[in-house]
């Protein structure tokens, strides 16, 4: 066990640590809020949209996010040409961009399924409530269903965060040095490949426990409605009735 | 028991003048089932009507059709000042064009429910003060100080920091009055508000309801229960298969029910 | 233009078409050898999770937690990478040269068993807390002994209650087995990029590829649906 050499690996692959970080909250970021646009546009579109938007998320659900990757930086690369006239060549032909594309399009997909899931769960009695005292639906979406069905997607969105902090490893394979691509880089020059990819493995296990513990925190915090009440509450509900 | 009027015939003129909610002619079918095949009524200011009848008369329907949580087919419908009115499309489908005036007529029309829908996501208080605030858009201090004082009329002024689910069904639904009751409406519509209580919290909602009445609020409650109709109404409408079977001063529908049906339903509730 | 396209993927002598099926239906093998690898790391892993040995509970804990904690990639190049040094070692030791590396196949069933072990062991248990306390009283009472209790009752429940996580967990392991194509075995990601690389029309082949992919999903998913729903039969929905 050669501890100097696991604690220099360790400080080498943590300056990947910035980019992977970068790359899924960036990519969480986005996808959430094209995954709420999505699940709040399914409830009342029209029949052609909502099609369009379950063969979307069919399609990135039902892919692997390597193929999803490759087809956003290779494949789109065939059509060099078009994209320089359009413009967009400068960002399509940059990894970076290529990986925030597919890890976006990708977690959009995962979490409009989980939003719809969130918003479908609202009790229909408290909807109707709502409308009874005269609220225009987006008042009532922004008082009642939304606080509602976002709290109850919090611990799969939770998941869906751990999964893309895990997705980002994959963009080491088209170049970009987060941690798995510096790893890679370390050990196409030392060749201790097991060394290396268990600090590897070690720096994200820690970054998934972190982001676990926080969520945990996140959701104790907003749902003090849903813990049940303390031992006085208990006392006062069940036996003082006035 | 209300007093009946004096002068029945001039009374029932100058109520229709100022009646606070009047239905005429209401239809209604969910496929290919009619519920509601022509009911009307009218209640004046004060005036406490129940509706009663056995399951599937279309009384909740009814009363749903009010403040257009049902979207009749026909009829016509007014709470206050707002007046809608209904024509099947040349698709056979109803809809009504102006959201906003519906929007202004449930303002007016609160609705107290059987599973008490309250929020679960908010505590008893911040219920009570949501649409005053969000809908009434009136300044929060004064909908928080009102809310108080709702809270404290319905006897739960202590849970005001307490979250639904934390409650007993009787206090959830006094809730849910206190939170009809900030809306400041013209006419509090009830449905089967007791229906869901365990047997001994019925109580406490019942007296609720009959100091509101007592107050002189304009009220329509559905419901079972048939002491609560005979001693607090000045209506009482029977209503059987999607139409009104009798209707009339309680002391009339109770001890002189003149249709059969109705009869049974009155020995079969004891 | 689109004729062109049909010729690349399709079946006639330029086509890739044979080429690209036969690396689905190495997908589709390699998959289901890595899942039920899995079930049977994951039922060894749940049955330790949930018996009464503290170290055993520990381990399996760790186990569930290492590996849905750990980047799936990392874990097949760990296994492969690291395994192939302890085999150089041992060629070396009996008088080979260069570099021996794991059998590829081998290394993916065995990456994907232990990866999706670790998912499945999380879904034994699950299915296991979920079997009502009740059933499993009655049955002692009436003397059952707990070998007939494992085969008659807990077995079968377990099953029932585990098919709709396992089927997420396959699903899981059907995109996962696209990552196996970086040790270079040829399953469908690596044929579609062979294809890409020599025909230079990277968008086709991967858009083929993904079709493919989606196609054995929506199979196996359709599957499993309706394995669900026999499964669900005479109970009543929860």
């Amino acid at each position: 066990m050669d501890i100097t050499f696991l604690a220099d690996t360790l400080v080498e692959l943590l300056k990947g640590a910035p980019l992977t970080l970068e790359l899924a909250a960036t990519s969480v970021g986005l996808g959430f809020v094209l995954a709420l646009a999505l699940g709040l546009t399914l409830q009342s579109a029209p029949a052609a949209l909502r099609w369009s938007i379950r063969g979307y998320v069919t399609m990135f659900r039902g892919t692997p996010l390597l193929v999803q990757i490759f087809l956003i930086y290779y494949g789109l690369g065939q059509f060099r040409p078009t994209l320089e006239t359009l413009g967009l060549w400068g960002f399509f032909r940059q990894p970076y961009w290529c990986a925030i594309l597919a890890l976006t399009l990708n977690t959009a997909a995962y979490g409009a399924e989980i939003i719809r899931g969130g918003l479908q769960s609202v009790p229909y009695g408290q909807i109707e409530a709502a409308r009874a005292c005269g609220m225009p639906p987006w008042t009532a979406y922004r008082l009642v269903v939304l606080p509602i069905a976002l709290r109850q997607a919090l611990p799969s969105y939770g998941n869906e965060i751990i999964l893309m902090i895990k997705g980002t490893s994959l963009t080491s394979i088209v170049t970009l040095l987060e941690i798995t691509g510096v790893a890679q880089q370390i050990i196409s020059q030392t060749y201790r490949a097991v060394e290396v990819f268990a600090c590897a493995g070690a720096i994200y296990l820690s970054m998934n426990y972190l982001v676990a513990q926080s969520l945990a925190a996140l959701e104790h915090w907003l749902s003090p409605h849903l813990r049940t009440p303390n031992i006085e509450d208990a006392v006062a509900i069940e036996g003082g009735l006035h | 028991m209300r007093d009946a009027p004096s002068n029945a015939a001039e009374d029932s003129a100058a109520c229709l003048a100022r009646a606070a909610v009047s239905v005429v002619d209401l239809h209604k079918s969910f496929g290919a089932l009619e519920v509601l095949k022509g009911v009307s009524l009218t209640a004046c200011e004060g005036e406490v009507v129940s509706i009663l009848g056995s399951s599937g008369s279309g009384k909740s329907t009814m009363l749903r059709c009010i403040n257009l949580l049902e979207t009749p087919d026909h009829g016509t419908i007014r709470v206050g000042r707002e007046t809608l009115s209904f024509e099947k499309d040349r698709k056979g489908r109803a809809a009504w064009a102006d959201r906003r005036q519906v929007e202004r007529l449930r303002r007016d029309a609160a609705m107290v429910f059987q599973s008490f829908n309250l929020w679960s996501h908010m505590t008893v208080l911040e219920n009570v003060v949501a649409a005053p605030i969000h809908v009434l858009k009136r300044p929060r201090a004064q909908c928080v100080a009102e809310a108080e004082a709702l809270l404290a009329k319905v006897g739960i002024a202590d849970r005001r920091n307490y979250y639904p689910a934390h409650l007993s069904g009787g206090q959830q639904q006094r809730a849910a009055i206190a939170r009809a009751l900030a809306m400041q409406p013209r006419v509090l519509l009830f449905d089967e508000p007791t229906s869901s209580l365990d047997p001994e919290l019925v109580g406490e909602v019942l007296r609720v309801m009959r100091s509101l009445a007592d107050e002189g609020r304009t009220m329509l409650v559905v419901t079972h229960e048939m002491a609560f109709a005979r001693d607090v109404s000045s209506q009482v409408l029977f209503l059987h298969r999607g139409r009104i079977d009798e209707e009339g001063p309680p002391d009339e529908v109770f001890s002189r029910p003149r249709s059969e049906r109705l009869r049974q339903f009155l020995a079969a509730a004891g | 233009m689109a004729s062109a396209t049909f010729d690349l993927i399709g079946f006639g002598p330029e086509g890739w078409g044979p080429a690209l099926l036969r690396a689905a239906a190495m997908t589709f093998v390699l998959s289901v050898a890595g899942f039920l690898s899995g079930a049977a790391l994951g039922a060894i892993a749940a049955f330790a999770r949930l018996s009464g040995d503290r170290f055993a509970r520990v381990a399996a804990f760790a186990y569930s937690v290492l590996f849905r904690g750990v980047p799936d990639l990392l874990t097949i190049y760990l296994l492969y990478f690291g395994g192939s040094v302890a085999l150089t070692m041992i060629g070396h030791w009996l008088g080979a040269r260069g570099f021996v590396g794991l059998p590829l196949f081998a290394t993916g069933m065995a990456a994907l068993g232990v990866i999706s072990g670790a998912y499945q062991a999380e879904v034994y248990r699950g299915a296991f807390l979920a079997i009502h306390r009740g059933e499993i009283e009655a049955a002692r009472a009436f003397g059952m002994s707990g070998l007939t209790m494992l085969r008659k009752l807990v077995v079968p429940q377990v099953l029932r209650y585990a098919i709709p996580g396992l089927g997420n967990v396959w699903q899981l392991v059907l995109k996962d087995s696209a990552l196996v194509s970086v040790i270079g075995l040829v399953e469908l990601m690596r044929q579609a990029q062979v294809g890409a690389g020599s025909t230079r029309e990277p968008f086709v082949f991967f858009c083929a590829a993904g079709a493919l992919y989606l196609v054995i999903a929506a199979a196996t998913g359709a599957l499993f649906r309706t394995v669900e729903r026999r499964s669900r039969r005479g109970f009543r929905m929860v």
